[in-house]
């Protein structure tokens, strides 16, 4: 176990420096410049020059990977004298533009996104597993044609539409839930629930539709496989071949896909924030794009890999309680 | 999973639908107004301004706002601009008696403060407050801004700011009340420089935090009460604001609160429906040109859809450099179609703007109307051929690129101007980029281009605004908008000689002969005067757009009883 822990940190690593040092390339291989941002207007070479110097980015790209690496260890320092501005470490880069710590702006955001993609997960792996069997078992129904027919649907429309569409029906025409913005779970908890529960529909159902697809389809090849047969030639009932014997097998592709579509999410469901005005790590990476802040887009990709490997490496550890063949030693 | 959870489950979720259906019934405080106010706004209530930005910081010296949109909430400057449908805009004093005195031919310019103006802790503002203010948008820390005294003000560029031990020392506060500034050259636009957010004061020796925007000391009506990231930014009023001595701004809300960071779509829909808070808020974006098209359907919406008279001059840049003759040039000034241009920025042409035939833009004083190629809206291929023909150029032109934005529907009106020159032989590949790889391609130093769309708002409503940033020869490929690299000395010569006059009308006219000096050698298409429209709740009242800029003024935007 404990090997199995040290050597995913190790790779997690490894994932984390290399996406950092590619998305330090690839921000540098554009053809613009981040201090642009910060020249002001008109933009003289000068005035362009003491922003690049004042930002740190006067120096070739490659030092300054090597400056964002020692922040992480020892903190940072931008200017001098009155104006300094101190990043304490770990500083995983500062934002000229929104006036602070990259990490204190993740953290900031991170109830938001939390929020969002916690609830939503939840709703689209009940709706998607739950239907997905539901299909499998009644197979060739009406339920099972309404259900593929939905999931479909589910799959080929993209969030924004959904999320828009949500907000017409259910916002402006039942008038049913808030259209915009973000409440506290601290402040109200009901209000909380309230203005998420749209977003977490429209999640559910872009998402819950290609689990229900990979359930149904695991559980129909499932049902067919000969310890199946001798369970129900053991005299065992339908809810304990179903819910012990087959559905355990089915988790396992389910629980693969749920770790890297949480981890996915909690870096940030970019669209659905941004459609639904809340303020959480996905608007501020749309944000940090928007205003070339290299320093935050930086953060947020970062943020975002170590989520996902994190995730990945929860879905290796729960494998084995799902099937003991794969228990870690 | 057990059968029974398994139907638990499906129960649970729909007791979840039913709740939300149950639940209708006014999420979104669905009492609506039944017409909009064409009352005059009241002392009062909560004016809701919806951008899509996500942040809000009313720091001066990191400002290129307007001096009628958010920042003058919050601040004075010592000019401001004097707004008013109908008429071109003019400069007037704000926290000046007047908007200046101009001394040793244009390059010393002298400013009185008004008495009784005071900051929101009370503290009366002093020259020195107006200098450190000026003084602190030269530090690097608090670059971005409107910097148009950086270099106009003597040792402004070699200056970096006040929190180094060093002042600017051409900028002299004699007394309390008086404050002096000596530039390098003489430059009569200075009472509009000296409205640029930059000329805010800061209470000296404050404002060194980087974050000093989301709550500065306050010397306009509001001051900042509450700031959430993403949420809102809520502005309370400031009790030391004296109305007697600001006639521009009405201060008639309570409160003011920028709602951040929705779609601008979501805020159009919002508007649109007008309900609940939303009846007393306005989008600070544009409309889009799809929800124009809805909107024009809805008589309720469209009754509260403000739309300015005219806007930034929106043109087809020629690259100079690379099409070098005169005559070439001229020739696609008959190629292009205005028309379809209009169609192809907001579905028809009483939304788009006006079509454009002058560089300097509608609003502005000094502004004098011409047409050096008259032709019909949808231009004159024949005469575009003829002239190529002359040029000696009888085939037509291929293989131009045009680089265009992403943004702003750039692309489709674009295709337009590519169909259009077509009809005169002139063949353009499109080359679309993304916004700031545009700039970058534009204004840097490797001109990759032959033809580039462009848009132009000047900062300040002079001519000088309009014509020196798009056509001196110092502007071309150090980051300057000169992206028709056009390089004429004797425009340049004459580009300084009116920026040198302080006399406004003797100005306007030199700037006038400017305008059509440089039409004569066609560095750039000028194509329509972009409106711009923006929706208003219900209860928003005295929400107007003035000839320039084509920004509602938020100063005397208020609440209808």
């Amino acid at each position: 176990m404990i090997r199995f822990a040290l050597s995913k940190l190790a790779g997690l690593l490894v994932v984390m420096l290399v996406v950092s040092f590619v998305t330090f390339a690839v921000f540098y291989l554009l053809p613009s410049d981040p201090a642009q941002m910060s020249c002001g207007r008109p933009c003289t070479p000068e005035n362009l020059a003491i922003a690049r110097e004042f930002m740190g980015f006067g120096k070739p790209w490659y030092l300054q990977y090597f400056d964002f690496l020692g922040g992480i260890f020892g903190g940072r320092t931008f200017g001098t004298g009155a104006t300094a501005i101190h990043c304490g470490a770990p500083c995983f880069g500062y934002s000229f533009q929104q006036n602070a710590p990259v990490a204190e702006l993740i953290v900031d955001r991170l109830p938001v996104t939390f929020s969002i993609a916690g609830g939503a997960a939840v709703a689209w792996l009940l709706l998607g597993v739950s239907t997905g069997v539901l299909s499998a078992l009644k197979r060739g129904t009406l339920l099972d044609r309404a259900a593929m027919t939905g999931a479909l649907a589910g799959v080929s429309a993209p969030t924004y539409l959904v999320g828009l569409l949500g907000i017409l029906l259910f916002g402006f025409t039942l008038d049913a839930v808030p259209v915009h913005g973000y409440v506290p779970f601290a402040e109200s908890p009901v209000d909380w629930a309230w203005h998420l529960v749209l977003p977490w529909l429209v999640l559910a159902f872009v998402h819950a539709a290609i689990y229900t697809r990979l359930t149904r389809g695991q559980m129909i090849e499932t049902l067919g496989e000969d310890y199946i047969r001798t369970a129900r030639a053991k005299g065992l009932g339908e809810r304990a071949v179903v819910g012990k014997h087959a559905l355990r097998n089915v988790l396992l592709p389910v629980v693969t896909l749920f770790g890297i579509d949480l981890g996915g999410l909690l870096g940030g469901a970019v669209i659905t924030e941004r459609v639904f005005g809340m303020p959480g790590l996905g608007a501020l990476m749309m944000e940090a794009v928007g205003q070339l802040d290299l320093p935050l887009l930086l953060g947020c990709t970062l943020f975002s890999a170590f989520l996902i490997v994190a995730a990945n490496a929860a879905v290796d550890l729960l494998y084995g309680f799902l099937d003991p063949r794969a228990r870690l030693t | 999973m057990k059968e029974s959870t398994v139907k638990r489950t499906v129960s649970v979720l729909a007791a979840i639908g039913l709740t939300v259906s149950l639940a209708a019934c006014g999420a979104n405080k669905k009492d609506t107004a039944a017409a909009p106010s064409k009352s005059a706004a009241k002392q009062g209530g909560t004016l809701y301004i919806l951008p899509d930005a996500q942040k809000q910081s009313f720091d001066p010296a990191k400002s290129q706002g307007l001096a009628i949109t958010s920042l003058a909430l919050v601040h004075r400057r010592l000019t401001t601009w004097d707004v008013q449908e109908g008429k071109p805009t003019t400069v007037v004093p704000d926290l000046a008696t007047d908007t200046g005195r101009a001394s040793d031919g244009g390059k010393t310019w002298t400013f009185t403060l008004k008495a009784n103006v005071k900051f929101s802790d009370g503290t009366p503002i002093t020259s020195a407050d107006v200098k450190h203010g000026v003084e602190r948008s030269f530090a690097p820390a608090f670059s971005g801004g409107l910097g148009y005294h950086k270099t106009l003000l003597e040792g402004g560029p070699d200056f970096r700011g006040p929190f180094e031990g060093k002042n600017l020392s051409s900028v002299e506060t004699p007394d309390p009340k008086t404050i002096v500034f000596r530039l390098s050259r003489p430059y009569g636009d200075w009472p509009w420089v000296a409205s640029n957010p930059a000329f805010s004061p800061v209470p000296k020796g404050k404002g060194a935090e980087a974050n000093y925007g989301e709550n500065p000391a306050a010397s306009g009506p509001y001051q900042v009460a509450k700031y959430q990231p993403g949420v809102e930014m809520r502005l309370k009023r400031n009790t030391h604001w004296s109305k007697e001595t600001d006639k521009i701004r009405g201060g008639l809300p309570d409160e003011v609160v920028f709602q951040l960071g929705q779609q601008a779509s979501v805020t159009s829909k919002r508007l649109i429906e007008d309900n609940g808070d939303d009846r007393f808020a306005f989008g600070a974006s544009f409309v889009s040109p799809a929800q124009l098209a809805q909107i024009q359907g809805n008589p309720g919406a469209k009754s509260r859809l403000v739309t300015s008279k005219t806007g930034a001059v929106a043109y087809l840049a020629i690259n100079t450099q690379r099409i070098k003759d005169p005559k070439v040039r001229q020739a696609f000034q008959y190629a292009v179609d205005k028309t379809t241009y209009q169609v192809a920025t907001a579905g028809s042409p009483a939304l788009a703007g006006d079509i454009a035939t002058t560089l300097i833009t509608q609003g502005i004083n000094g502004r004098q109307q011409y047409d050096l190629y008259p032709a019909p809206p949808v231009g004159d291929p024949a005469k575009a051929k003829a002239l190529l023909a002359e040029a000696g150029q009888a085939g037509g032109l291929d293989n131009l690129n045009l680089v265009v934005s992403t943004s702003n529907n750039f692309p489709e009106k674009a295709q337009a101007i590519q169909a259009a020159l077509a009809r005169a032989n002139i063949k353009v590949t499109i080359k679309t980029l993304d916004g700031e790889a545009y700039t970058a391609a534009t204004t840097g130093p490797n001109a990759d281009y032959d033809l580039a769309l462009s848009s132009w708002q000047p900062d300040f409503p002079s001519p000088n605004a309009n014509l020196q940033p798009l056509f001196s020869s110092s502007e071309i490929g150090k980051g300057g908008y000169n992206i028709s690299r056009y390089s004429n000395p004797e425009v340049d010569k004459l580009i300084t000689e009116a920026q040198s006059t302080v006399d406004p009308n003797e100005a306007g006219k030199k700037w006038a002969a400017i305008d059509k000096l440089i039409l004569q050698d066609s560095p750039v298409v000028p194509l329509i005067y972009t409106r711009n429209s923006f929706l208003r709740g219900s209860k928003v009242a005295d929400f107007f757009i003035a000839d320039f800029p084509a920004y509602p003024n938020y100063l005397k935007a208020g609440i209808s009883q």
